[in-house]
Formats: C-alpha cells, sequence, structure tokens
C-alpha cells in the first residue's frame, strides 16, 4: 500500500516548476520505479508532481554537435531510437538491457540520473558522450556537466524545487563503442559492474579513448587517466596494460579495499583489455 | 476524487480515482477486474503485469491518473470462458498454467510480444518473459506455449 498524498498532473515544463516551487514536500513523479517503490516502503511526501506526460520532456533530437534528449524519455525509447543507436551506441545498449521490459516501458533517463544510483545504467555511457545536464525551477535554469552533477551514490546537486529536464549528449561519429555489464541475471538484477566504451582508432593507434565504469565506486566514473595515456600511442601490449592498471589503481583509489574486489577488479582487467583490443 | 476516462479492453469507461491511487487496485476495485493480481508490489514480478497503449506495465507502480486518455487492456481483452483466445488454448495445451497466478501477466506479455514479432525466437520470448515470475513451471511450458500459438492475425 502507498501512503496517502496528494498529486498534481504538470502538462508543461513551467507548470511543473511552478507546483514544485508552490508546494511544500512535494517531489517529481516520472516512471515511479524507484519513488513508489520507496514509498511503499515508507519513503513520505505531501504532494506527487506527475511530469511523465510533459511532451516536451519525452524527446531525442539532433542538435548541432548533440542530441538533446528529454528527461521523461523511457528507457525503451531510447533503447530503440535510431539517433541513439548511431551516435551514442553505448547509451542505446545500455538502456536496452535496464531491468525488465516492463520497467524499460516505465523508467526514465532523467529519472536514473536523478537517483544518481552507483550501478545506474544510463550513468556511464551519459559520461563517454560529455552528458550536460539542462536543470529548471520556477526560478531560472541552470547547465551542468554530468561528472559533476552526481556528488556520491544516491546524491546529486538537485534541490528539492529543481528539476532536471534535458540531457544533452555529445554525437560520436566513427567511433566503435558499447556497453557491457555484469549482473547475477539478466532480468531486474542490479548491475554489478558496466563499462561503457567510445574508441576511435587509425592504423591500430589510439586517437581518442572514452572509458567509463559504472558499479564498482561511490559513482560511475571516466577513466581520464588511462584515456590520456591512451592518446595516440600504438595498440600494443604493454600500453593496454599499463592504462589497464592506471584504471584498476584509480578504482582502488576511489573505494579502498573492497570484499567484492576480489572478483571484480579482475572481470574488469579483463573487460578492459577486451574493449581495447577490439575483442567485444 | 479525480474523473478519468480512458480505454478498458476496448471499451470508453470513466472512473473516480484518489489522488494517491494504484492502477492495480482501480481495476481490481472499481472495475472487479481480478485478473490483475497483487503479489511483490514492488515491480519485480509481474503479476500485476497490464498493457499500456498495447506496451506491459506494472499496475502495483502506475498511478490510476496515469491511464487517463490511454488504452488499458488486461486478460480480460484476450478472452473469456467461453472462447478463449488461441493464447490461452496454447498455455492449456502446454500445460503452461499451474497455480495460474503469474498467467494473466504471462499471456499479456505473450500477447504483446506475438503483435510484434509473428515468429519469435526462444531467445526473444524469453526476454519478453523476463519480468515476469513463475514459481511453478518452470518458464519451459510456458515458452512452448508461446512458439506453438497460432499467428495472432
Amino acid at each position: 500500500m502507498l501512503p496517502r498524498f496528494s498529486s498534481r498532473k504538470a502538462k508543461t515544463k513551467r507548470e511543473a516548476v511552478t507546483y514544485l516551487a508552490e508546494l511544500e514536500q512535494s517531489v517529481l513523479l516520472a516512471g515511479g520505479t524507484d519513488l513508489l517503490v520507496r514509498m511503499k516502503r515508507g519513503e513520505g511526501h505531501r504532494y506527487l508532481i506527475d511530469i511523465s506526460s510533459i511532451p516536451e520532456l519525452h524527446l531525442a533530437v539532433a542538435e548541432g554537435s548533440r542530441i538533446l534528449i528529454g528527461a521523461a524519455t523511457t528507457h525503451s525509447q531510447i533503447g530503440i531510437d535510431p539517433l541513439i543507436r548511431n551516435s551514442a551506441r553505448s547509451l542505446a545498449e545500455a538502456a536496452a538491457g535496464i531491468g525488465s521490459p516492463q520497467v524499460r516501458n516505465m523508467g526514465t533517463i532523467g529519472g536514473n540520473l536523478a537517483n544518481a544510483s552507483p550501478c545506474a545504467e544510463s550513468i556511464p555511457p551519459l559520461l563517454v558522450h560529455d552528458a550536460r545536464l539542462t536543470i529548471e525551477s520556477s526560478r531560472g535554469e541552470r547547465v551542468e556537466e554530468l561528472e559533476q552533477f552526481i556528488t556520491g551514490p544516491y546524491r546529486t546537486t538537485l534541490t528539492g524545487k529543481e528539476m532536471l529536464s534535458t540531457i544533452r549528449a555529445a554525437r560520436l561519429e566513427g567511433y566503435r563503442e558499447g556497453y557491457r555489464r555484469v549482473a547475477k541475471r539478466a532480468a531486474w538484477a542490479v548491475s554489478r559492474l558496466g563499462i561503457a566504451w567510445a574508441i576511435k582508432e587509425a592504423e591500430d593507434r589510439f586517437l581518442d579513448v572514452r572509458l567509463a565504469i559504472g558499479s564498482c565506486t561511490p559513482g560511475p566514473f571516466r577513466a581520464r587517466n588511462a584515456e590520456a595515456l591512451l592518446k595516440g600511442r600504438r595498440r600494443e601490449r604493454e600500453v593496454v596494460e599499463e592504462a589497464v592498471k592506471l584504471c584498476l589503481d584509480g578504482i582502488r583509489h576511489m573505494s579502498g579495499e573492497r570484499p567484492s574486489f576480489i572478483y571484480k577488479l579482475p572481470v574488469i582487467r579483463d573487460l578492459l583489455r577486451a574493449i581495447l583490443n577490439n575483442r567485444l | 476524487m479525480n474523473p478519468i476516462a480512458f480505454t478498458l479492453n476496448g471499451k470508453v469507461v470513466t472512473s473516480e480515482v484518489e489522488d494517491h491511487e494504484l492502477l492495480l487496485d482501480t481495476l481490481r476495485e472499481r472495475f472487479g477486474l481480478k485478473s490483475v493480481k497483487e503479489a511483490c508490489s514492488i515491480g519485480e514480478c509481474g503479476a500485476c503485469t497490464v498493457l499500456i497503449d498495447d506496451e506491459p506495465h506494472y499496475a502495483c507502480l502506475t498511478l490510476a491518473t496515469k491511464v487517463e486518455g490511454h488504452d488499458v487492456k488486461t486478460v480480460e481483452y484476450l478472452g473469456d470462458k467461453g472462447k478463449l483466445h488461441p493464447l490461452q488454448e496454447s498455455f492449456i495445451r502446454h500445460g503452461a498454467v499451474q497455480c495460474g497466478y503469474c498467467t494473466p501477466g504471462m499471456l499479456l506479455v505473450a500477447y504483446n510480444l506475438l503483435l510484434k514479432n509473428r515468429q519469435p525466437t526462444e531467445e526473444q520470448i524469453r526476454e519478453a518473459l523476463s519480468g515476469n515470475l513463475c514459481r511453478c513451471t518452470g518458464y519451459i511450458q510456458i515458452v512452448e506455449a508461446i512458439q506453438d500459438a497460432p499467428p495472432l492475425f
């Protein structure tokens, strides 16, 4: 059973942020797959503002060198969108593997980011695509890089009066890219680890490498040390091993030693080797 | 209370629903559709699955107000006691119904799959069923029933 609350269905972004500003103890409802579960377990809110039917928040369109994605776009929509499949393939792959078909039909990309679970599947691909977020309130809007937006496990810079409205992801052309997750079982299992990558190469030389790893650290992160090391280098065993080592050292540095690292780190090591050597 | 109008199993219906009312409760209590089951209540088991605009959703995590203007289908749409749907016949033929609790949800995700894909592979069937739990059959009979179902059109 859900606790009692009042609800408002916003028809526009403007209406949503106005409700948020005016109603005390209000919270935004998009897909409901996280919020309503938490509320059934006792989390209380006086007002729910349903933003799932706002047309402005349901879209994926090209905008210059970026793809503009509305925050209430569902994982199902993202998984099959031709533009995203072409220019942000890792995101489409990650979205198509989230939860179950029902969860993908309900859950939204904005909800995934705003909840900021360390294992949120959308985050590593969006980090690879340098995602920039637009956050709106009744007072105006601000723009923030996804990397800065997430401040810790389940923590973001969003205040209770703000709404994440739009995600702008860089289009990457001429890259090989993908997303790979490891989980106990396919459906519903929360990802044990996830890696998104986009790599541009010519004649066995790395021109640009982007790697983002989720579920190992308090928040998914871009392995920037390894990326910098690889830039311009030839794809050789020693180079790849050095980059893999930088990634693993980075994880240990951020998380300290964890019991799960006995299996997680070797799995990441092998995945990274396969990704960098173009075997995935 | 909020007045809502939506299409339920092919007919336009209206109702008054509470702000905090779940679609699950609306369908069971206001429309008497007890085929929509509540089991885990947190969107993991799929017993409450309904089709909204022909796509599977968990009714236990959907506010009733959300379906205003949309199309909702429960297993009653497929057939009734007098005339079962060929997909339901196939479930019976293959022994895919044991305790029956998961069956309405299973039938709806199977129906949704067959609407989009006339000849799904076993892998596609298992993927389509991945949001619905069955503790009796071990899924094998359900997969076979779907593979063996006659085309919907």
